[in-house]
């Protein structure tokens, strides 16, 4: 028997998130959203996830990527898998769109441009979650 | 970033002791850090160290002249607000420390109010500099920023309209008939033109041509065309247009930045194909002269009329003709430009309507191994 998975989504566009999350509910994954850098930290330090989906433009700047430099530091949730979803394109993205990238800014996470596709999104997801199980089974 | 919230510092240079004595006197009411000079030399040698906001200076010492220390603290940071300090005789002398970039003059013997007075709008007069100074800065950056702020915020909106799209094509799938889900499809492909024209635009405001140079290196043009070619297969087969290419052998490698060249080459092969008559040819064909290395792009497509050949490479350009509804946005052409200058190449065109288009892209040649 397999848990639901948890995944909380934190971005500052909440039509975006509509559609992030919708794809993600039809997939069967308990979904919970944070608006703001703030409510998203606390979500993450209270609640039990899986994954975190994480917007780097927010407020005034890449405030997302004050996050996860927070989650680094926190020997808890260093461990926990990072799906960051972007508006910036970098150039090599520009060049090689869906090519692997991966932004290091915590152990386990990946990035994919706005606006994502669904089959995409899910495949990123369960490969991110699927990497993690891997590596507590070691 | 230089602030004036900490307190107030104020540096005196002058020979006369008691001068500095009485000076330090007036000022130990106020808020103000004091520092003094019995010399020119000391005195420099502090303007540095304790980065005063004014600083008073006596033109008539022993050693370093004042008008010398006066021009020697302006070089050093012109937004140090100098007095001189002058006897009667020397009025002369401080019209030209004036000239000389002091903001004022104190002539000896001075009230305690006079010093006070001109110590306080000496620093008002900083404080001012300053603000002036962080408020150009911050001018600069937005206008440096401008391009991506701009772009961030267009995007925005279409993305989450693109999100939610997905969204609709997947929760309908199989209940739309066919003109809704035509519909559907078209939204979708008109928010990722949108997207893309917002990127390109991204992309001719921030190439930066000084960064390209930074990552300059020796590259094979067979190589930069293979990948390039590969990138505009998709494009390429969908139109049903065989990309063909050639190079003459041995050839020169060429000095540049991979990414900027091979996008370069991306747009002008894809301009190629766009102004293409389906089922034809793009050939791309690389020699090497006694100038460089030439890279011509041809089609057989549509081509461009003489007036308005000279037009293409101007700016944003995109033509009249363009094959059926294909998304054409001139951007492309431009950042080519761009790309190719910051590599001290050229582009040329040369087109006939009817017959097609070639591009030439002329690039200096590195030094052939032996």
């Amino acid at each position: 028997m397999t848990q639901q998975k948890r995944l909380l989504i934190i971005d500052d566009d909440p039509d975006f998130v509509e559609g992030i999350k919708a794809i993600l509910d039809a997939a069967q994954y308990n979904v919970d959203v944070a608006y703001n850098p703030k409510s998203g930290l606390q979500a993450l330090q209270t609640g039990n996830y899986d994954l975190l989906l994480l917007d780097i433009m927010m407020g005034r700047g890449a405030e997302g990527v004050m996050i996860a430099r927070k989650m680094r530091k926190d020997p808890k949730l260093r461990e926990m898998p990072v799906l960051i979803i972007t508006g910036i394109r970098e150039q090599i993205a520009f060049l090689f769109p869906g090519g692997p990238m991966h932004p290091r800014f915590v152990e386990v996470d990946e990035l994919v441009e706005k606006p994502v596709e669904p089959r995409l999104l899910l495949e990123k997801v369960s490969t991110l979650l699927a990497t993690v199980e891997a590596k507590k089974a070691k | 970033m230089k602030t004036m919230e900490q307190i107030p510092k104020v540096l005196i240079i002058d020979d006369e002791e008691v001068v500095l004595d009485s000076c330090t006197q007036i000022l130990a009411a106020g808020n103000y850090n004091v520092t003094t000079a019995p010399n020119g030399e000391t005195g420099l040698d502090l303007a540095e160290k304790f980065s005063p906001d004014i600083a008073f200076i006596d033109l008539k010492m022993p050693g370093i002249s004042g008008t010398e220390v006066l021009e020697r603290i302006n070089e050093l940071d012109p937004t140090i607000v100098t007095v001189v300090i002058t006897g009667y005789a020397t009025i002369n002398s401080a019209v030209e420390a004036m000239k000389l970039g002091a903001y004022d003059f104190l002539p000896k013997p001075f009230t305690p109010d006079e010093f006070r007075l001109i110590t306080r709008r000496g620093l008002e007069r900083r404080k001012l500099m300053l603000e002036t100074i962080a408020l150009r800065k911050e001018k600069e950056m937005l206008r440096d920023n401008f391009a991506a702020i701009v772009a961030h915020e267009l995007k925005a909106p279409v993305n989450a309209i693109k999100q939610n799209l997905y969204v609709l094509d997947m929760e309908l799938a199989g209940t739309l008939n066919e003109s809704q889900k035509n519909r559907l499809d078209r939204m979708m492909a008109r928010t990722d033109d949108l997207l893309k024209l917002i990127h390109s635009w991204l992309r001719v405001l921030s190439v930066d041509i000084d960064k390209v140079r930074e990552t300059f290196k020796s590259l094979a043009v067979p190589d930069l065309i293979a990948t390039a070619t590969e990138l505009v297969e998709p494009h390429a087969v969908r139109k049903d247009i065989e990309v063909v290419t050639s190079f003459q052998e041995p050839l020169s490698q060429i000095e540049g930045d991979e990414m900027s060249l091979i996008e370069a080459l991306v747009n002008i092969i894809d301009n190629a194909i766009k102004y293409s008559y389906p089922s034809s040819k793009v050939t791309i064909h690389t020699k090497e002269t006694g100038e460089g290395i030439e890279i011509s792009v041809s089609d057989t497509g549509v081509g461009i009329s003489k007036e308005e050949l000279p037009r293409v490479l101007g700016g944003f350009y995109w033509s009249e003709s363009t094959q059926a509804d294909e998304p054409s946005h001139g951007l492309g052409l431009t950042i080519s430009q761009r790309i190719i200058e910051a590599h001290d190449g050229k582009i040329a065109v040369d087109s006939e309507p009817g017959k097609g288009t070639t591009f030439v892209i002329s690039l200096p040649a590195l030094k052939r191994l032996e």
